[in-house]
């Protein structure tokens, strides 16, 4: 190791030794509350509206709660978000979208196992023709076949590139460890499956997921609350009349049974993607502010404990990371690194131990102040444009937020103690009895990782 | 149709400190938010041969400590004000930013002037970020099917000069070799006030980001402005076509380049090009996603990109490729997508669009740049890296009324232009014998 030395450029030495001293961050400060305007629309269907018009555009979101039933649907639901706008009362593919995209505005469908969504923006002067043609495409759909032909086989083509990529087969890994029978253990359907999807099932699921009522409407950007309101209520009227009850929620997911490590083997891989996880607080737990600042410490931040061991002592890796994602029936904690394939079993040491020096030692003072300040900065910066606001008020609403979660959330954040912390990461951090899933190739790997790890080799496709 | 009012943030101040460094404001006091971009004009066109990939590897150096920082403290400092920050390496720039709590201004500023100002290395953190590039092109490229395609290959087919041409990522065997000595000649070479921008957007005032950066980035001494292109050479004088069978693709792709006039010398030119990618396949209701997605049914997606990465259209210099990126099953051969691209662009050469597209046009770009506009990180890395390519950051705000401007027969010139000449493609195919799952 050579000592460190200053490579400062020669002319601008003089200048450097007579620098400014650092400037001291500021106060604490707790983000504004936003300014949320909520107003039902009938069958549990509510609007969430807040004025930020920095920029004269209006962000649209639309979120329907599924249930269960859905789940088996999943090849027919993934066709039929592209195939939504695709053909209806008025228009073909091509004039639906020429219409939206001369408002200045673009729309997508979207499903995953929690909900159906359909998001976009358009310029605020034209939300009113904008909102005209989602409630077209909501009541007058007809998923014309030749269109369907062609989406399901674009679908499936996708699935198929989709499942190339080593991080999607780690991730379907993980899920079927985790989550067992659960739906949320499905994960992409096979592309055979898609290719078989026809018009009729498109338009049975569409006259049934598109009268759940429980919807949530999130208009974010430069308009009135109230003008938002009346041009919701025009414009969506129609479908809003015909909405019945909400979706049976998805029962809550079941205590995982971790078992060995799984190595899904990956011949040739040069890396080895190595997930850990774990079930962890929701929304609504009165844990889950403590745990959200002792993830940011563990390997939420750029500056994390994880990430200066594998990334910066060792170089194992570019980008390692944990994080805590909620879902409506459940939240989990994960960690994840793509790692060198000859340092696998040295990372799972690295990270075992992190685990473990966290769960029993807790967090330093100074840790738990930069992670309070980041959540909370961070919080305002993805606050701070209209896309960010639209996109939190939509995830909060479908996971049964009420409008008063954020603020309370800021509250929370801003009081959570050493001790809070240390309590939960006791066990959010425990190194014992985590789900853990390497994808890599298991002759170079197995051996190494088997010292460190009970584990059980499988093959690629039957994780 | 689109909006004509500037929103309020649409103004931008400047000045010139005496080292030469150039400072954009685009002030919106009313964000709690504000971010800050320096922008370096080096990028991997100027990296030295047989140093592949070293202005990305030195971008990572950056982060590894200086005169009054550790190693990685940048990091946690600006974490711990309650901000994010990250960098990137293109062709002609290298890209530094953070946004955070406007509060945060001073430290930022204070942050990024103590790295223009002494940068700290040594052996132990030029190894580590070696080892940590390596396993980035792995995780990116390497490990990826479709990775690092098509910016770190196509060039190799399109050009043949060494700054154009090669991988920009770089060969492990250069990036072992890289010294601390060559990391202290790229520096006091290419990382000086008189080369750089630095752009402040969001919550702040321009007199108060003036004085801060007076006070942080004025005692650092300018240096001899190096030659950073452009590298211009001449189109190529045949078509080109690279094949590479790479076993981890599932299905085919490819990529087509044609060149386009120089982006600063001849700027209303280079618009149009702009105009006829978003005719082409900006939106479900463009041509060719019309004609090869949903229409012919023998494309997954295409995508049209003016520039390297397509979202850096203003911030390159000379050459620059217009390029066809597209994913197919293989029902047609690359040879066929590209015939109907061809009957495409020849229809647009002889007709030009319809007054109904260019209004399609209008209306998405005014949209996307007002989109691009309320997030302040993104716009303060453009606002800087157009200040350095351009030396116009008011670019980037006037955007929408010049692309607007741009008539049916420049687009029609564009696309009769492409056709004029010769193209470089680049295809990956399955390996032999590989069967779809």
């Amino acid at each position: 190791m050579t000592p460190a030395r200053t490579s400062a450029k020669a002319s601008a030495s003089a200048g450097a030794g007579a620098a400014p001293e650092r400037p001291i961050t500021g106060e604490l400060r707790v983000p504004k509350a936003l300014r949320i305007v909520e107003e039902p629309l009938g069958a549990g269907a509510n609007l969430l509206t807040v004025r930020q018009s920095r920029v004269p555009l209006v962000e649209v979101r639309l979120a329907i709660p599924i249930g269960a039933d859905q789940v088996k649907h999943h090849a027919a639901s993934l066709v039929g978000a592209e195939s939504l706008f695709a053909g209806t009362e008025h228009h073909n593919r091509a004039s639906f979208a020429m219409a939206v995209e001369r408002l200045g505005g673009y729309v997508g469908a979207s499903i995953d196992a929690d909900r159906f969504a359909i998001g976009g923006s358009v310029l605020a002067e034209n939300l009113a023709p904008f909102l005209d043609l989602i409630c077209e495409a909501l009541l007058t759909a007809r998923y014309p076949e030749a269109d369907v032909r062609s989406d399901r086989d674009r679908v499936a083509d996708e699935i198929v590139l989709s499942r190339s990529q080593p991080e999607t087969l780690a991730g379907e890994a993980l899920r079927r460890r985790l989550y067992g029978k659960h739906p949320y253990a499905i994960g992409l359907p096979s592309p055979s499956a898609v290719r078989r999807v026809g018009s009729q099932v498109l338009r049975s699921l569409h006259d049934v997921v598109f009268r759940y009522g429980g919807g949530h409407l999130v208009l974010v950007g430069d308009i009135e609350p109230a003008k938002a309101a009346r041009l919701a209520r025009q414009a969506l009227g129609p479908w809003l009349d015909g909405l019945g009850r909400a979706a049976e929620p998805l029962p809550p997911v079941p205590a995982p049974r971790p078992g060995p490590l799984l190595l899904v083997d990956r011949p040739g891989s040069v890396q080895s993607n190595v997930r850990l996880a774990r079930p962890a607080p929701g929304r609504g737990d009165p844990s889950w502010p403590a745990a959200a600042l002792a993830n940011l410490v563990f390997g939420g931040l750029f500056g994390s404990r994880l990430v200066d061991n594998l990334r910066e002592r060792h170089g194992y890796t570019y980008s390692p990371g944990s994080s805590i994602n909620h879902s409506r029936a459940g939240s989990t904690f994960g960690i994840h690194a793509e790692v060198a394939t000859p340092s696998t079993a040295a990372s799972l040491v690295e990270t075992l131990y992190e685990l473990g020096r966290f769960s029993l030692l807790g967090i330093e003072p100074e840790e738990l102040e930069s992670a309070r300040r980041y959540a909370l900065g961070s919080l305002s910066y993805s606050l701070s444009t209209q896309a960010g606001v639209a996109g939190t008020l939509v995830r909060l609403a479908t996971a049964g937020m009420g409008t008063d979660y954020l603020s309370n959330y800021a509250k929370a954040i801003a009081k959570v103690s050493k001790d809070d912390v240390d309590a939960i990461a006791a066990t959010l951090f425990a190194p014992t009895d985590l789900v853990a899933v390497v994808l890599g190739d298991a002759s170079e790997i197995a051996a190494s990782i088997g010292r460190v790890m009970a584990l059980e080799v499988r093959p690629l496709g039957e994780g | 149709m689109p909006a004509t009012r500037r929103p309020p943030s649409a103004a931008i101040a400047k000045t010139v400190l005496d080292n030469g460094l150039r400072v954009v404001v685009a002030p919106d006091p009313t964000n709690p938010i504000v971010a800050v971009a320096v922008v370096y004009d080096v990028g991997f066109r100027s990296e030295p041969e047989g140093r592949t990939g070293f202005a990305h590897l030195f971008e990572h150096l950056m982060f590894q400590g200086s005169a009054h920082t550790g190693k990685m403290e940048h990091v946690q400092l600006v974490e711990r004000a309650g901000g994010v920050m990250n960098g990137h390496t293109a062709p002609d720039v290298t890209c530094y930013y953070e946004a955070l709590p406007s509060e945060g201004l001073a430290l930022a500023l204070w942050l990024e002037a103590d790295r223009m100002g002494a940068l700290a290395l040594n052996e132990e953190n030029l190894a580590n970020q070696v080892s940590v590039v390596e396993e980035e092109i792995k995780v990116n490229v390497l490990n990826r099917p479709y990775g690092g395609f098509p910016w770190t290959n196509l060039p190799s087919v399109a050009f043949e000069t060494y700054p154009n041409a090669h991988n920009g990522y770089g060969d492990f065997e250069h990036l072992e070799e890289a010294t601390l000595a060559d990391a202290a000649d790229f520096y006091a070479k290419y990382y000086s006030p008189s080369n750089a921008a630095l752009a402040v957007c969001g919550g702040c005032e321009p007199e108060e980001v003036f004085q801060l950066a007076a006070r942080y980035f004025g005692p650092l001494a300018g240096a001899k402005v190096p030659f950073t292109g452009p590298f211009r050479e001449s189109p190529t004088p045949k078509d080109k076509h690279k094949t590479i069978r790479d076993p981890l693709v599932p299905q085919p792709a490819f990529a087509a380049g044609y060149r386009v006039p120089d982006p600063v010398a001849c700027l209303q030119e280079y618009l149009s090009y702009a105009v006829l990618g978003a005719v082409l396949a900006d939106g479900d209701s463009s041509r060719l996603r019309q004609r090869l997605v949903h229409g012919d049914q023998i494309v997954t997606d295409v995508d049209v990109r003016l520039g390297t990465f397509g979202n850096d259209s203003f911030s390159l210099r000379d050459p620059v490729l217009f390029q066809f990126v597209v994913f197919h099953p293989g029902v047609a051969t690359t040879k066929h997508v590209l015939g109907v691209i061809e009957e495409e662009l020849a229809r647009l050469a002889a007709d030009g669009p319809t007054t109904e597209e260019l209004q399609r046009v209008a209306a998405l770009t005014a949209a996307g740049h007002w989109r691009g506009l309320d997030e302040v990180l993104g716009r303060a890395v453009s606002l800087a890296s157009t200040e350095i390519i351009h030396g116009r950051a008011e670019l980037i705000m006037e955007l929408p009324g010049l692309l607007t401007a741009v008539s049916a027969s420049d687009v029609a010139a564009a696309a009769a232009s492409l056709l004029g000449q010769h193209k470089a493609v680049l295809e990956l195919r399955p390996a032999a014998g590989a069967t779809r799952r």
